[in-house]
């Protein structure tokens, strides 16, 4: 079948270049339709219960999940008329920027409070008259200072910091909405120093430009894999072809995703350069090819017999590949098993390209085009080459106790690694530490409460049952012991504002800074808040009967392990003094971004996981033996546990980015030692001599592994200059996983074979 | 003759057509600042005082409700002048007892007196802040108890039907910046009640909504006795009725006062 599939190609080179063309033009039709989702929250689906329940509580306390903080900090303090003036001015300004939720921006010039004056109080927003002189602007700062509810929100403890916090509508961009604050405040201008933060901008900020990179880097590793081709083949056709493929199986791909109607998600934009990576195995049909025509001297013959003796590692190493993706889609999360499924139909393009495609290529190249290439290699690098992988070959096999010794070491040196790994996720990490997003939420985390926020939502089934005074001195007291967290910088609940109004209402005496002992007392004085503040100050920490309350959690880090923290902390405070009547519920951005972490994560581990059982029992089959499967499987293994072990010794974050790095290393792993063993098993089928015919394939077959394992390092190591730190991290880990996995199955893998070469029978099928 | 007959039906047809312009025009004559003035005064000052038992529904997104039951008494001391209110609350139960008082003075921002039963205390309450919300309701204090017309610059947009009566519709821009940038009044040409009102954000987006449901003849007086008021951007909205509304009862001006904050006029709430 697949002989007639090359047959056909080699008789009709034309009409099969022709009928390529046809289909590449056919999907790349699709591509005006692209639809673009930068937003990594939608990794998780609408229903699932995070989300829901989120919602749920955005709902019951009129809350907002995406907020953006805009810090303002005066080095001389805040609190003067025209750092003032200019707090009024930015808000009225942000108010106008549509996709702000205007009615819930707060900020100095918006929220009220209520003032102590000799006849009475006084309700205002804080900034309704600008305080001119040297005693309004005394009595603005003892306002401030004498609410704990605005210290740590709108005036940092010495002064110099306030902030604004701009709630956004779900389907607004962040990034967007943060580039027009910047231009508001650049306009109103210094002294003043602005910082911009939140997770929307994060969040929008990191899809946007991962959009960008992708857009900037694919073409340049492209570019520069197709220069170190050149500088190996020689031969400009070769270069082309090559690159052909990876580009057809990319248009392929992406127009089969978009026409179908899927968005293309930060998950999917990563399918051109996973596609280039995989159709460097087409790598190994050139190598082929240029040994056979050195042998035989004939076109056609050379073409027909590199395809005979190279159609089953490719078919199998392509196949394992992609079960290896689709297995992907075992997850839960969408856009990851979307991402699977399409690279696996990309692979198989690559696959189809090798049988028809390249070929055809190959057979309409001037054979004289060849030899001179050929002549070229030759002369060039060719015997320093081959000479150096032989000598490899044989020092893999006479030192083998060694390398095994070593590699064993290795590994349990690993092992140890992999269990002091920690998962996390930090998507401001994923800037570098000197970005713009990185030094504002590092300066706001410093001066104010935090900028990540966490709810934890105390849900009872009594209507009024907040109103309690029990009630209320347990969420004060829950209050104190969530804060003993030193990541945790303020929280704010209904009895803080209880607690302000009995105070105010009380000529202002500290003394009053209690809960009410009574039901009624307490009553009224949410009642008065009603009747004198935003209805949403107080909507957002008690819902509309009163059996919810919610306490605010500002947090300094947007690590997912804090979250977990304080779940445990909130669990064991609840356990050592129950409140049978009600529970606690986390909820927020926080813990929104601790699930995703969690199930995102997890979730990608274990399809991955999947995936290498997956890759073994295929490999298995192929072989149609366990040992021989195991064996093939081995690179792989090692390359993974070492990475992995590395990154627990560095005590590098087991976050997104790495996890994604893992999959990839699944294409290529196993494509070298699967076309190791398949030639290997060829050579030695043709001549049983065990030791020559490892010698040979570490010589022959081995170059095209080293060929590819060279081309892809040198087009991911651009990647090292780019200005996100996961793709820094992709460019790093890349050239570790080539150097590693071609070094296991080239050094590592004839160790074992002639290790184990008694349990190893050499004479089945293939 | 038939000629003749056909003249004089286009005479007739022009003179009822002059007529009717006409009569359009005596209504046109109305300047947009005398329409908005006439709906205030008739809307806010209807009577000499009047004495209501309000129901207030609060209603949240997911349709979850509050109660304000309360009596309100309104005493006028000038046609679009001063005015005095008194709010006694009955409902929700924990603020039984509670009562408000406001003094609307025109030229100067209001007076406010809480009454706080459980701690027995009377404070006053300077709040300059007329668009911060009614006892957390949709409805600001300044839907509530009216804004001056001379506050916003009025243009008559045109005339049309709005569940069959006449309506002015008028647009009034403030003209010192406030909650929102726009407000669009559909007032009847008959009675100069207004039947909607659509409210402008900042973002010149529609975000609130008023809405006149059911009008009664109190006593002569055309009254609005169910009304919504609708926040369209948060979802939440304020569903009212007057009971009970009487009109020229002859409010004293003594009620008014501290001392009866503290101890309600029972006659007057019951």
């Amino acid at each position: 079948m697949i002989k007639r599939i090359f047959g056909f190609s080699v008789e009709h080179p034309k009409l099969i270049i022709l009928l390529t063309l046809i289909g590449t033009c056919f999907f790349l039709w699709q591509f005006p339709k692209i639809k673009i989702d930068t937003d990594p929250k939608h990794m998780l689906p609408t229903t699932s219960p995070v989300r829901v329940y989120n919602d749920e509580v955005d709902r019951l306390f009129s809350l907002h999940t995406d907020t953006i903080v805009l810090g303002i900090s005066n080095k001389e303090g805040i609190i003067n008329t025209n750092t003032l003036k200019k707090i009024a001015l930015i808000t009225q300004s942000v108010l106008k920027v549509k996709g702000v939720i205007t009615q819930d921006v707060l900020s100095l010039s918006t929220v009220n409070d209520v003032i102590v004056k000799e006849d009475g109080l006084e309700v205002r927003p804080l900034l309704d008259k600008i305080p001119e002189t040297k005693d309004e602007l005394g009595i603005m700062r003892k306002v401030l200072y004498d609410n704990p509810m605005l210290v740590d929100r709108f005036i940092s403890k010495d002064g110099k910091t306030t902030a604004i916090y701009i709630p956004i509508e779900p389907t607004a961009n962040g990034k967007a909405i943060a580039d027009l604050i910047r231009k508001i405040v650049k306009e109103v201008g210094p002294p003043e120093a602005y910082h911009l933060a939140g997770d929307p901008i994060a969040r929008d900020t990191f899809g946007a430009q991962m959009f960008m990179q992708m857009g900037l880097f694919s073409p340049i590793s492209g570019m520069i894999m197709c220069i170190a081709l050149f500088l190996m083949f020689r031969n400009f056709t070769l270069v082309f072809t090559n690159m052909g493929v990876a580009m057809i199986s990319i248009f392929w791909s992406l127009g089969l995703l978009i026409g179908m109607g899927f968005p293309v998600h930060i998950m999917s934009s990563m399918m051109p350069v996973f596609l280039m990576a995989i159709s460097t195995d087409t790598v190994h049909i050139f190598n082929e090819f240029y040994f056979r025509f050195r042998e035989v001297k004939d076109k056609r013959r050379a073409v027909l017999e590199t395809m005979n003796s190279i159609a089953s590692p490719v078919f199998y190493s392509d196949l394992t590949t992609a079960v290896g993706f689709a297995s992907l889609a075992t997850g839960a999360i969408v856009p990851v098993k979307v991402f699977g499924l399409f690279v696996a139909f990309g692979t198989f393009v690559i696959l189809l390209m090798s049988y028809t495609f390249v070929p055809a290529i190959l057979m309409v190249m001037k054979e004289s085009a060849i030899q001179k290439a050929l002549k070229r290699e030759d002369t060039k690098q060719d015997k320093v080459q081959a000479g150096w992988l032989v000598k490899l070959g044989s020092l893999s096999l006479s030192k083998r106790s060694a390398i095994l010794k070593i590699n064993l070491i290795l590994i349990v040196f690993s092992v140890i690694g992999i269990s002091r790994i920690h998962v996390n996720n930090n998507m401001v990490s994923w800037f570098k530490a000197k970005s713009e997003i990185r030094r504002s939420d590092k300066i706001l985390n410093k001066e104010l409460g935090g900028t990540s926020l966490a709810y934890f939502v105390l849900d009872s089934d009594k209507d009024d049952f907040i109103k309690e005074p029990s009630t209320l001195r347990y969420i004060e007291a829950l209050q104190r012991q969530l804060e003993q967290n030193p990541l945790v910088g303020k929280t704010t609940s209904v009895a803080d504002y209880v607690k302000h109004i009995n105070r105010v209402l009380h000529q202002n005496d500290p003394k009053f800074e209690v809960i009410p002992e009574s039901k009624d007392e307490i009553a009224q004085y949410l009642f008065l808040m009603e009747m004198s503040a935003r209805p949403n100050d107080l909507n957002n920490v008690v819902d509309y009967p009163f059996k919810r309350a919610n306490i605010w959690v500002q947090l300094k880090s947007w690590d997912a392990g804090v979250m977990h923290k304080l779940i445990q902390a909130v669990q064991k405070y609840t356990l050592n003094h129950p409140l049978p009547e009600a529970k606690f519920k986390p909820a927020g951005i926080a813990y929104f971004n601790m699930v995703w972490n969690d199930e995102v994560l997890w979730g990608m581990i274990s399809s991955f996981l999947a995936s290498l059982v997956l890759v073994l029992g295929l490999l298995i089959f192929e072989y149609r033996s366990l040992k021989w499967g195991i064996l093939s499987f081995i690179p792989l293994l090692t390359t993974i546990v070492i990475i992995y072990g590395m990154v627990g010794w560095i005590g590098k974050d087991f976050d997104m980015p790495i996890s994604v790095l893992s999959t990839l290393s699944l294409g290529m792993a196993i494509d070298f030692a699967i076309h190791f063993v398949s030639r290997f098993k060829q050579r030695y089928k043709e001549a049983p001599n065990l030791e020559e015919a490892l010698v040979w394939t570490v010589g022959r077959p081995g170059k095209g592994i080293m060929r590819n394992a060279i081309l892809f390092a040198l087009g991911f190591a651009v990647m090292m200059f780019a200005s996100l730190t996961p793709y820094i991290t992709v460019g790093i880990f890349m050239a570790l996983i080539m150097a590693l996995s071609s070094i296991a199955t080239l050094i590592y893998l004839p160790a074992l074979i002639v290790n184990f070469k008694k349990s190893l029978s050499f004479n089945e099928r293939k | 003759m038939k000629n003749i007959k056909i003249l004089i039906m286009i005479l007739a047809l022009g003179v009822l057509g002059m007529i009717w312009t006409k009569a359009s025009n005596s209504s046109d004559a109305l300047t947009p600042e005398e329409i908005v003035r006439a709906c205030y005064t008739h809307f806010y000052y209807a009577g000499n005082d009047m004495k209501a038992r309000i129901l207030m529904k609060l209603v949240d997104k997911g349709g979850q409700e509050r109660i304000r039951d309360l009596t309100m008494l309104r005493k006028n001391y000038a046609e679009g002048g001063d005015q005095k209110y008194f709010m006694y609350f009955h409902k929700p139960a924990d603020v039984k007892d509670t009562t408000f008082m406001v003094y609307k003075y025109i030229n100067k921002d209001d007076d406010r007196w809480l009454f706080i039963p459980a701690i027995n205390l009377v404070k006053r309450i300077a709040a300059n802040d007329k668009y911060s919300s009614f006892v957390g309701s949709d409805f600001t204090y300044e839907d509530v108890s009216g804004r001056k017309p001379d506050e916003d610059n009025h243009t008559l947009l045109r005339k049309e039907q709005l569940n069959g009566k006449n309506c002015f519709v008028v647009e009034s821009i403030p003209k010192a910046p406030l909650e929102y940038t726009k407000r669009i009044s559909w007032i009847d040409e008959t009675n100069f009640l207004p039947l909607k009102e659509e409210f402008y954000d900042k973002q010149n987006e529609f975000y609130r909504e008023f809405q006149a449901q059911e009008l009664k003849d109190i006593n002569g007086i055309l009254t609005i006795t169910r009304r919504v008021m609708k926040n369209i951007k948060t979802g939440h909205r304020t569903e009212v009725a007057f009971q009970e509304v009487e009109y020229n009862v002859g409010i004293g001006d003594d009620i008014f006062s501290e001392r009866y904050l503290r101890r309600p006029p029972l006659e007057w709430i019951r």
